[in-house]
């Protein structure tokens, strides 16, 4: 018994590790028109230690997909393409470029972020998860979004705590099945509160160190996340330090 | 002044500008965003806020003394400057931008004009305040102590 035990818990840890090793290579492809968004976006996906690469318009974000030119393009040749970037005839990775996730500003100058949604969802990327953001929470558009195949619609400003949110759709693509997460000790994630609605204790200040993250709720905006699809991320509040 | 004076003095102050509605928890989502990895993040964002929204308020200015206004173009800088000062937590300048794209859809040129040298008003405030807040930093620094922590609930 005792064996057994041990030997499954070393292949627990195994998996962790893979896991951990693996995360640190999640690429995300972030579409914002704004400079400042796009600022948050990287810091918060670099302090978890994704690889991002930011692009401001839903053009840009094609033809680093090399979607510029077609559609469903599957290319047994690319040398007659004037594109510069390489076409991709599988979805998630060919050579050296992965994408894990995308994740785009709805309302953008020139192509929305639901216009960028259709056409990756009817492009050989149609598998890469695409998270939508939005400053404005508009249930019509919300569900646009998630019927064109979203997997996530989230409200702007995003915080740390909507980064949670996005473990599930990354760990996917690891064809891991999403029931082996066990979020609280694997990812490196901060975990600075969440939609915490139990009350807030009352203020209190730390002189200190700069760099100690402190478990802070401040925001008390009641939905960070416009749609609720299940019930079961409500994750219990942990505390956790970012691994920069 | 000693680092420990200092640093109670940047408390206060950035409690005061929470306090005063200027500044809302999105804005302790940027400290908390800055670490040793990124020991100027806030300032940095704080920043490319600052350029883009002087850019946003000078196209809004013109567009608004055009002999025949753009109320779509005007309510698209309205929309940004609202994303934007949400993003950095200046609640102020976010909530004068919601009357204003009021106003760009009735089309109401007044109710822009108002809105507009209101919404300079805020925006002034804040950045000032924040330039405060960062020469303060700043000293700290500089006398050797590291920027406090603020837990904040509200």
């Amino acid at each position: 018994m005792e064996v057994m035990k041990s030997l499954s818990d070393v292949a627990d840890s195994k998996q962790q590790q893979e896991q951990q090793q693996q995360q640190q290579h999640f690429h995300v492809l972030a579409v914002d028109d704004s400079v400042i968004d796009r600022k948050l976006l990287e810091r918060l996906l670099k302090g978890s230690s994704y690889k991002v690469t930011c692009v401001d318009s839903g053009d840009e974000a094609l033809k680093y997909l090399g979607l510029i030119d077609h559609d469903d393009q599957k290319p047994t040749d690319s040398s007659s393409l004037t594109s510069p970037y390489p076409q991709q005839s599988s979805s998630e990775q060919e050579g050296s470029k992965v994408i894990n996730l995308i994740m785009t500003d709805y309302c953008m100058p020139g192509m929305s972020g639901y216009d960028l949604l259709k056409r990756v969802k009817g492009s050989s990327w149609k598998d890469i998860p695409v998270v939508v953001m939005s400053s404005e929470n508009v249930p019509s558009r919300i569900n646009m979004c998630l019927e064109e195949g979203a997997e996530e619609f989230l409200l702007k400003p995003l915080q740390i705590s909507d980064l949670k949110k996005l473990q599930p759709y990354l760990l996917k693509t690891l064809d891991q099945p999403s029931s082996s997460i066990d979020s609280s000790n694997n990812l490196v994630v901060e975990e600075i509160g969440d939609d915490d609605h139990d009350g807030q204790s009352k203020i209190n200040e730390e002189i200190n160190k700069g760099s100690v993250m402190n478990n802070t709720n401040a925001s008390s905006i009641s939905k960070r996340k416009a749609v609720t699809t299940e019930t079961s991320d409500r994750i219990p509040k942990m505390k956790g330090l970012v691994v920069a | 002044m000693e680092v420990g004076q200092m640093q109670r003095q940047w408390v206060d102050y950035t409690k005061s500008l929470f306090l005063e509605g200027l500044l809302d928890g999105q804005f302790l989502q940027l400290q908390q965003l800055q670490d040793e990895s990124n020991p100027d993040f806030v300032v940095e964002v704080v920043s490319l806020f600052f350029d883009d929204s002087e850019k946003l308020l000078n196209d809004i200015t013109r567009a608004l003394e055009q002999p025949s206004v753009d109320f779509k173009k005007i309510g698209a800088h309205v929309h940004q400057f609202k994303g934007s000062s949400s993003s950095v937590g200046a609640q102020r300048v976010k909530n004068g931008c919601i009357p204003f794209r009021n106003f760009c859809e009735e089309q109401n040129i007044e109710g822009c004009i108002r809105c507009l040298q209101q919404l300079k008003q805020e925006y002034y405030l804040v950045k000032n305040k924040l330039e405060t807040l960062f020469a303060m930093e700043q000293q700290i620094v500089a006398a050797g102590g590291s920027i406090p922590m603020l837990e904040l609930s509200f």
